[in-house]
């Protein structure tokens, strides 16, 4: 809790116990999780693009975005395990704690997309941070225009939230395409990078917005066949990563140019992030 | 106060630092301002020390090994345990590994241990590196094993040359006083085939093809001679050796010498020149992995003689050593051919010498290196005594399992512990007092701190204790005692004592109670081979690979992986090159089809090992260069070859790479 | 203003040091250097003695502390989270105004952005700050170029100005001005605050002879780092003689970076340790997995100097970062404090040789 902020847990973990633990993916497992204090478990509030702060006890803490959407889904993190950290965190099991920190940063902007066509464009695990905003999207379906998801993947083996996407594939007016790279047996969807969807969803570029998230190859393509069919620098919206220590605009790790990930973004405009003067 | 002065115990630069002490606990550290040799600097290690002495990863208790393996147990029982197992054993059947980071008290007590109480000569450093073969050749010229000149006198020298090893890496400060020498306006050279941070801040880098430095410094030395450049009682071979050692040159092909380095006989010639003609010029060399076989450190000894620069105010050559007690452990004898202050062996006067020291039998004969021993087949070893070492031990591992007992005296906890039956644990640097003998002969007392964490003790004390259950009374109650002893038998640091050393930010210079150098005459250093080109590049194996270090990976990282900022420093690197990484030209990555980070085979006659490509131009054409700390490098590759590792930066493994 | 006799500053010390841990200048007996530290009994104090090498950052922001302590037994799932309060109320006393405005930026930055940094919160609620006027500046010192001294306008609770025999002593907040009151300091008058400007005036004098070169010349370095204009060759030949030790940060009143380690403690817990970092460092950045945006050295020491002297920065402190105390120019192995940065950038815009 925060002199200025109070809404937000700041500097003590909350204590959280994982409910439920699904595979994903390789090296990717989905956490469920409730707040061990009542209170908290019903007060704690988070915008979609939000990210928190998780310990593994014993071991360090994490940055991670928000999956969830909180007007839909239970609480759960979805995370891959890289390193130390979330090594540790793989270890976990039902019923083990974990401690929470957060919610940190800006959140998506859903007011000013209103009566906006959006383009979801996900590589990978950048599917993770958008998920929620498309849970919103989708349940406020009238509010916009066209819906359409761009997703893609080395292999099938690494697309996340699989049975979701199939969910969301029956949804009337949200167009979902999904891709691998390289063809593949079994496969029957497409194939080729995700930035070559573009052209065969035929995406607007009118009264339109992007949200593009994975890894920077990936951004950096997509940019591009977005960028030269129209779309405004200021109409594309990404989640920046950082490696961070606090959360609070105070370690200063994720500082990129003159603003910080923790608390100025880590949604921003790709024309914003084009000011940003650093490698994204 | 919170800050107390002391010394930096990494590298061998003996910076001066403050440890900041709260609540009877490191937690910070400011470097100290008035040091004469680090003058207010740390490196990204020193400012670091703090983490290494907050770190958890101790031994906390003695323990000794039973059936559910290492177990916890008193003090008591665990000294009666070693001292009983070691008791078994017949003279010359254990060998002792001291450490070049303990304190001269602590490894002078080891010596005395090994030679004093359980009569064995088989004592060494195991990561000596090239440090006695270095002094040994400044000895046999001066009478002085160690450096001749003072870091001191850096900022006022007008040439400047460093010859191989990545100085802002091994040892940052030396190198920043070069840099602020040059910067102040002396010539700096650097002579090395691989571009470093001083290279880059040098007004000459000279790269001559891998393995072709000790050509390249027989022709400065040519020419000297040639020339008439050289002073005026070597030319005229008033200097004891010159003649002997010009006629050495005499068949050396000083056109073919610069074909083979790559490097133009006019520019060796303004080189020579420049060096000749400079006032105050002083030399550097690494003696760590980097470090140069016994003919280069003669060579550019007798450079340096031979231009009038050893033995003048402000001149010199200074060994570098890269960790930080290497110097003063050497001094202590801790060597199998050498009693505590370079006394070779075998010497008939060395019996009594050391009988009438410690007023008792003692094993004054010549003994053979630890790593030596264990090698050969029906070793005579059977029990080892290892104080504070680390991974370099895989290297050994298998004998060492084979042994009937192992005894580890350390701070930290460590791969070693597991081939040990009784492990004790010891003080760090910062718990108990010592002195530490650095790169350029300086004496320095480090204070304790704070008392020993958990149930450590000095080492001091340990072997002590050990020594008194064995049946030797040595009466030390205190490092300062020690002291008194190692005053007495090492000559050169006679006349100083405790109190003398505490009152003196940056301590004593050895020789003590005389000035430097004042023993005969310097002579030249003969050569013991010929100067030879390296092979040619063959078709099999036509590049050339060189092994070296880099900065935060001091000491087999150990240490370093106990820190925070230094260990993820370490870490940055290896994320990028997680398999290890060899460094390659563009010219020659673009040939092969190499791209930066992907991952490439290094083929050599005895072995391979797959790691990433770093593709840059700090390396030469036809030249690549493994830095000598991953571990899996080490193992899989390094390890056979480790007759051209240890040749420093002399040694080349020719290896062919293959696009995986 | 009152007038504090210089016979009567032991009372003012002891007086301190019975309600607070004393810091201040002490004279470190071996190297005969200045070291701000915790002083054992008040007189080891010395007002008289030289800037300290250290700044007093440490007492609000430690080198390494201990900001939380878990225990978890994943057994019986029992979790313990402690956050102990082990700060104790300290009185600064000698702070030179270049290291108070370092402190003013960590409490514009540490209390005053979206969220306040309870940890340090924690320590300067328990603080009280008596600032000494520099009128010795050092040779490094240009606390004139970035208005920071050598007097202290505001944030002390208490500041002292030498005028001969006796202190000025002057209250800058309700806590000074008790004490005033309660060591029943008689009031100063016109003329001491006359003699009071003479000696700052005498001490900006002192600064006529020093960093000659640049002076003019810090403002403009703000400019161009802030618009962009200084050439990447510059921040290449800074690059090449950084020897990415950190020491610039670790001396620096003004850098507060920091790493968060947990450390599981042979006695049981986790400690949550938050340690001094840099931004110097290649991996500061990086992100587990390999992506490292910022990788080569010079755009490692751009963004550090960006921080010290950039408008965007100046906002967040309300000040420039860089406080003028030279340290970094002291500890830096490659010759490349912020003085000889500005030197680079005054060179690359005149064309003079480096």
């Amino acid at each position: 809790m925060n002199d200025r902020n109070p809404a937000v847990i700041t500097t003590v973990p909350a204590a959280a116990v994982i409910e439920e633990i699904r595979d994903e993916i390789e090296d990717v497992r989905t956490y469920y999780f409730r707040f061990e204090d009542p209170e908290l478990e019903r007060t704690f509030a988070v915008r979609s693009g939000q990210f928190v702060m998780c310990t593994v006890f014993g071991s360090g803490e994490f940055a991670v975005s928000l999956p969830w959407s909180p007007e839909a889904d239970r609480r759960h993190l979805s995370v891959r395990s890289v390193g130390k950290v979330t090594g540790a965190l793989a270890g976990l099991v039902v019923g083990d704690k974990i401690g929470i920190r957060g919610p940190f940063g800006n959140g998506f902007p859903f007011e000013d997309i209103k009566g906006k066509s959006i383009i979801y464009v996900a590589g990978g695990i950048g599917l993770i941070p958008l998920r929620s905003s498309i849970v919103h999207v989708l349940r406020h379906r009238a509010e916009f225009g066209r819906l359409i998801l761009l997703y893609g993947a080395r292999a099938p083996k690494d697309l996340m939230y699989r049975e979701t996407i199939e969910g969301w594939r029956g949804t009337a007016g949200f167009e979902t395409y999904v891709t691998i790279d390289r063809p593949e047996p079994g496969w029957t969807g497409e194939t080729g990078f995700v930035h070559t969807l573009i052209e065969k969803a035929k995406v607007p570029v009118e009264n339109t917005v992007a949200f593009v998230c994975g890894p920077p190859i990936m951004f950096n393509a997509v940019i591009q066949e977005l960028s030269g069919r129209g779309l405004r620098d200021d109409c594309i919206i990404s989640t920046l990563e950082r490696h961070m220590k606090c959360g609070l605009g105070k370690c200063q790790h994720c500082a990129i140019g003159r603003t910080l990930v923790c608390t100025d973004g880590p949604v921003y405009t790709y024309k914003q992030i084009k000011t940003l003067g650093e490698q994204i | 106060m919170s800050y107390h002065s002391g010394v930096c115990n990494f590298c061998g630069t003996g910076c001066g630092h403050l440890l900041q002490v709260e609540n009877g606990a490191v937690r910070g550290v400011f470097p100290s301002p008035g040091h004469p040799v680090s003058r207010g600097r740390l490196c990204v290690r020193g400012w670091h020390i703090h983490e290494l002495m907050a770190t958890e990863e101790r031994i906390p208790r003695p323990l000794t090994r039973g059936a559910a393996g290492l177990e916890p147990v008193t003090w008591n029982a665990a000294l009666d345990r070693a001292a009983a197992e070691l008791g078994r054993f017949r003279p010359g059947e254990v060998g002792l590994w001291a450490s070049p980071r303990a304190s001269n008290e602590d490894v002078f007590t080891l010596v005395r241990l090994a030679r004093g109480v359980l009569g064995t000569p088989h004592i060494d450093l195991l990561s000596d590196g090239w440090y006695s073969s270095t002094a040994g050749v400044l000895r046999e010229g001066t009478d002085q094993p160690g450096a001749l000149g003072f870091l001191t006198d850096v900022r006022s020298a007008d040439f400047l040359l460093v010859v191989g090893t990545d100085l802002a890496r091994q040892n940052p400060i030396v190198a920043s006083e070069l840099h602020f020498g040059a910067r102040a306006g002396a010539d700096l050279v650097t002579i090395g085939s691989r571009t470093t941070q001083l290279a880059r801040l040098s007004r000459t880098h000279l790269r001559p093809a891998p393995g072709t430095k000790k050509m390249v410094l027989a022709a400065l030395l040519k020419i000297l001679l040639d020339e008439g450049l050289a002073d005026p009682d070597f030319l005229a071979g008033r200097t004891p050796g010159a003649a002997a050692l010009r006629r050495s040159l005499v068949e050396f092909d000083l056109a073919g010498a610069a074909k083979s380095s790559g490097l133009s006989v006019d520019a060796l010639r303004d080189l020579a020149g420049r060096l000749a003609q400079a006032k105050r010029a002083m030399g550097f060399f690494s003696t760590g992995t980097t470090g140069l076989g016994r003919d280069t450190v003669a060579l550019v000894y007798d450079l340096f003689l031979a231009a009038g620069k050893i033995g003048r105010p402000g001149c010199g050559v200074i060994p570098i050593v890269g960790i930080s007690n290497l110097a003063g452990a050497n001094d202590m004898g801790a060597a199998p051919d050498r009693l505590p202050g370079w006394r070779a062996l075998p010497d008939p006067a060395a019996e009594a010498v050391l009988r009438s020291a410690w007023g008792g039998a003692a094993n004054a004969s010549a003994g053979g290196r630890v790593g030596d021993l264990l090698r050969v087949s029906g070793s005579p070893l059977k029990a080892l005594v290892v104080m504070d070492h680390d991974e370099e031990i895989i290297l050994q591992a298998e004998a060492i399992r084979r042994l009937d007992f192992v005894l580890y005296l350390g701070a930290f906890s460590n791969p070693f512990m597991d081939l040990a039956h009784v492990v004790l644990p010891t003080a760090t640097y910062a718990e108990t007092d010592g002195t530490y003998t650095n790169t350029d002969r300086r004496i320095q007392l480090n204070r304790r701190k704070i008392e020993p964490r958990f149930e450590a003790r000095p080492a001091w004390r340990i072997l002590t204790d050990l020594a008194g259950r064995l049946g030797g009374a040595w009466g030390y109650t205190a490092p300062a005692d020690i002291f008194a002893d190692i005053a007495r038998l090492v000559p050169a640091y006679s006349g100083a004592s405790y109190a003398g050393l505490g009152v003196n930010l940056g301590g004593l210079t050895w020789p003590v109670e005389s000035a430097p150098l004042a023993g005969a005459g310097p002579r030249a250093v003969p050569l013991n081979e010929p100067i030879a080109a390296p092979a040619p590049a063959d078709e099999a194996f036509p590049f050339r690979l060189m092994a070296g270090k880099s900065y935060y990976y001091w000491h087999q990282n150990n240490i370093m992986k106990k820190t925070f900022i230094p260990r993820r420093e370490y870490n940055a690197l290896l994320l990028l090159y997680p398999q290890g990484l060899v460094e390659i030209h563009p010219g020659d990555a673009a040939r092969l089809g190499l791209r930066d980070k992907r991952p490439v085979k290094v083929v050599s006659a005895r072995g391979s090992m797959t790691v990433q490509a770093r593709v840059t131009t700090d390396v030469l054409p036809g030249m690549v260069y493994a830095p000598y700390f991953i571990g899996p490098m080490i193992e899989g590759f390094l390890k056979p070859e480790a007759g051209a590792v240890e040749r420093g930066e002399d040694g080349v493994i020719p290896v062919r790479i293959e696009k995986v | 203003m009152y007038i504090l006799p210089k016979s009567d500053l032991p009372m003012l010390l002891r007086t301190l040091a019975d309600r607070y841990e004393l810091f201040g200048p002490i004279v470190d007996p071996v190297s005969g250097e200045t070291l701000f530290d915790r002083a054992a009994s008040p007189e080891d104090l010395r007002l008289d003695a030289p800037i300290p090498v250290n700044t007093p950052k440490f007492t609000v922001f430690p080198h390494l502390e201990r900001i939380l302590s878990f225990r978890y037994d994943r057994d019986s799932k029992d979790l313990d989270i402690v956050r102990d309060d082990l700060v104790r109320p300290k009185a600064l006393v000698g702070v030179r105004s270049c290291d108070l405005n370092g402190l003013l930026c960590f409490d514009r930055f540490f209390l005053g952005q979206e969220y306040v940094d309870e940890v340090y919160r924690d320590h300067r609620r328990k603080m009280l700050i008596v600032t000494n006027t520099c009128v010795r500046p050092f040779v490094q010192c240009f606390c004139v170029c970035t208005d920071s001294g050598p007097y202290a306008a505001e944030g002390y609770d208490v500041n002292l100005t030498d005028l001969g025999s006796a202190y000025l002593f002057e209250t800058g907040s309700e806590k000074g001005a008790a004490l005033a009151v309660e060591l029943g300091l008689a009031a100063a008058g016109p003329a001491d605050a006359a003699a009071r400007d003479a000696a700052v005036n005498h001490s900006i004098g002192l600064f006529d002879g020093q960093a000659v070169e640049n002076k003019a010349w810090i403002s403009r370095a703000v400019n161009r780092l802030t618009t962009g204009f200084v050439k990447p060759e510059t921040w290449e030949y800074i690059g090449r003689q950084c020897f990415e030790c950190g020491a610039c940060s670790f001396v620096c009143p003004s850098c507060s970076c920091f790493n968060i380690e947990d450390v599981a403690t042979q006695a049981g817990p986790t400690d949550r340790l938050r340690t001094w970092d840099s931004c110097s460092f290649e991996g500061y950045a990086r992100m587990a997995g390999e992506h490292n945006p910022r990788r080569p050295v010079e755009d490692r020491r751009n963004k550090r100097f960006f921080c010290k002297l950039s408008y965007s920065q100046s906002k967040k402190y309300l000040r420039p970062g860089c406080v003028g105390c030279g340290r970094c120019a002291r500890v830096c192995p490659g010759d490349i404090g912020l003085p000889n940065v500005v030197t680079a950038i005054r060179r690359e815009t005149t064309g003079s040789k480096p």
